[in-house]
């Protein structure tokens, strides 16, 4: 299959959000003066060592890489679990549907040699040829299709532009949309390890995650250990959005830092609603004592998902903020299942009433607790915890819409929605 | 206490099939209830052996082939 060539006019500018790297810049490393050519690539990075599955397995497990597309889920467990043969695939996962999001297109645009080193090696430890990348934002796209042509062992790689949304983005809807089928999570569990593309065992991670691969195989385990927590060595990238304490940071941007860091160092000490994870994140008032790792994150019950973290600014309305994510997150339902396609309209109108005032703040909590394990995909999960947490979080702000019918603070849509208008 | 291994039962639900016509509520209410959109809530136990003939009856009568027993 060849590329899909995107006409001028699918070429939406987007304002691109500065990139920082704090302390030692791994997966950004070179790419300040932008996109690092296969050159360029090769003296910032030098090429990856071969190495074969199992070799492989043991590395990762070394240094405990965790999926960075949502779910960390142990690369090392992922990688035992794909036969190595002719008939696997490997799928580069760059939908990055979520709007909040722009690490991994900024990855893709910035440093794309190296997701292709790290989706190379995995496919040669395999023994297969079979690498496809999905991607949705269209710099990024044209990045990795440059990539491609810039290199003579990516031949047979298929860089596939695809834009179906939140949901659309997820794993297994990907993998159906690349087999040729509608961009829909299946309603019965498989696994893309047994049942992928084309219905053969699939190798299905997020782009970032083959990035770290292509890292640890050009550095080795000591040295991509030797920054970040002993839970989670090395780096990751993170999207920072909202009231941030760093003048860099205004405008939000894309981060990488050495996992370990205290949150409070990056979104301010200060309480008030920030949110961990994106729109199927968590709520938490003010950074606490969490700590930056997808381990320590997990067992603090507030999971960094796709990296995403956000704090709200004291003049925006919280509550209207949550509302206008929760009509987006309504809004991206695929419509496939029952619980969530009228579920989610619901709640968010139940939001929307909270807002203006009625006493609706249980009736929002029971509509939210229902909806959880009801669908086939996570979306439903992820809309409930988001709610639920905003509920407990903004306890204040809800006393001020219940008592004046608003808070006196206009929305000023700092939590991004696509597909929506400019800020209310 | 059973020296043999029972197998036990769960219901499960395939949602994108699902169109909430309601039947598994009536013909199985110990274990399904129904949301006010009336598509079901499964009751969160597993299904015992004297619920067991009503439980694939349910099955066996969804409309939309969503319901299992697993």
């Amino acid at each position: 299959m060849t590329t899909r060539a995107l006409a001028p006019e699918e070429q939406h500018p987007h304002a691109a959000l500065p990139v920082l790297a704090w302390g030692t810049a791994r997966l950004l490393a070179g790419t300040s003066g932008g996109r690092l050519d296969l050159a360029r690539h090769r003296e910032v990075h030098g090429a990856p060592h071969p190495y074969d599955a199992h070799r492989l397995g043991g590395a990762l497990d070394a240094v405990r890489l965790l999926g960075r597309g949502g779910a960390a889920f142990p690369v090392a467990t992922k990688l035992r679990g794909t036969p190595v043969g002719g008939r696997t695939h490997v799928l580069v996962n760059g939908s990055e549907g979520e709007p909040a999001s722009h690490k991994d297109r900024i990855l893709m645009q910035l440093a794309p040699h190296l997701v292709l080193d790290g989706a190379l090696s995995v496919a040669r430890a395999l023994h297969t040829k079979r690498v496809t990348v999905a991607v949705q934002d269209v710099e990024a796209h044209a990045s990795l299709a440059l990539a491609v042509r810039e290199r003579t062992d990516a031949r047979r790689v298929r860089v596939v532009h695809q834009d179906h949304g939140y949901v659309g983005g997820e794993v297994r809807a990907v993998t159906r949309a690349v087999s040729g089928g509608s961009a829909l999570p299946p309603g019965r569990r498989v696994l893309p390890t047994v049942h992928g593309i084309d219905g053969q065992p699939t190798f299905a991670s997020n782009v970032e995650t083959f990035a770290h691969i292509g890292l640890l195989l050009s550095l080795g385990v000591d040295q991509f250990a030797s920054v970040g927590a002993a839970d989670e060595p090395g780096t990751t990238l993170l999207t920072m959005i909202g009231d941030l304490p760093h003048a860099a940071l205004r405008r939000g941007a894309v981060v990488e830092v050495p996992t370990g860091l205290p949150l409070s160092a990056l979104v301010g000490p200060e309480p008030g609603p920030v949110l961990v994870g994106g729109y199927h994140g968590t709520w938490s008032d003010g950074p606490g004592e969490l700590v930056v790792s997808r381990p320590a994150l997990r067992a603090a019950r507030v999971p960094l998902n796709a990296g995403v973290l956000a704090r709200l600014p004291r003049d925006t309305c919280a509550l209207g903020e949550v509302t206008r994510v929760a009509e987006w997150l309504a809004d991206q339902s695929a419509g496939q299942c029952g619980p969530c396609f009228f579920g989610l309209p619901t709640l968010a109108g139940t939001l929307h009433r909270l807002a203006a005032g009625a006493p609706v703040l249980e009736d929002a909590r029971v509509r939210a607790r229902l909806l959880p394990g009801r669908g086939a995909c996570s979306h439903p999960d992820g809309a409930t915890t988001f709610v639920l947490s905003a509920l407990d979080v903004l306890g204040e702000e809800i006393a001020a819409h219940r008592a004046h019918g608003h808070c006196g603070r206009s929305l000023l849509g700092v939590l991004p929605v696509r597909g929506a208008g400019a800020a209310a | 206490m059973s020296t043999t291994t029972r197998h036990e039962h769960t219901l499960a639900i395939d949602w994108t099939r699902c169109d909430g016509h309601g039947l598994c509520a009536q013909l199985l209410a110990e274990r399904v209830a129904l949301d006010e959109h009336g598509f079901p809530v499964l009751r969160d136990a597993p299904v015992d052996d004297d619920l067991l003939p009503h439980a694939r009856r349910a099955v066996a009568f969804c409309p939309s082939l969503a319901l299992r027993l697993e």
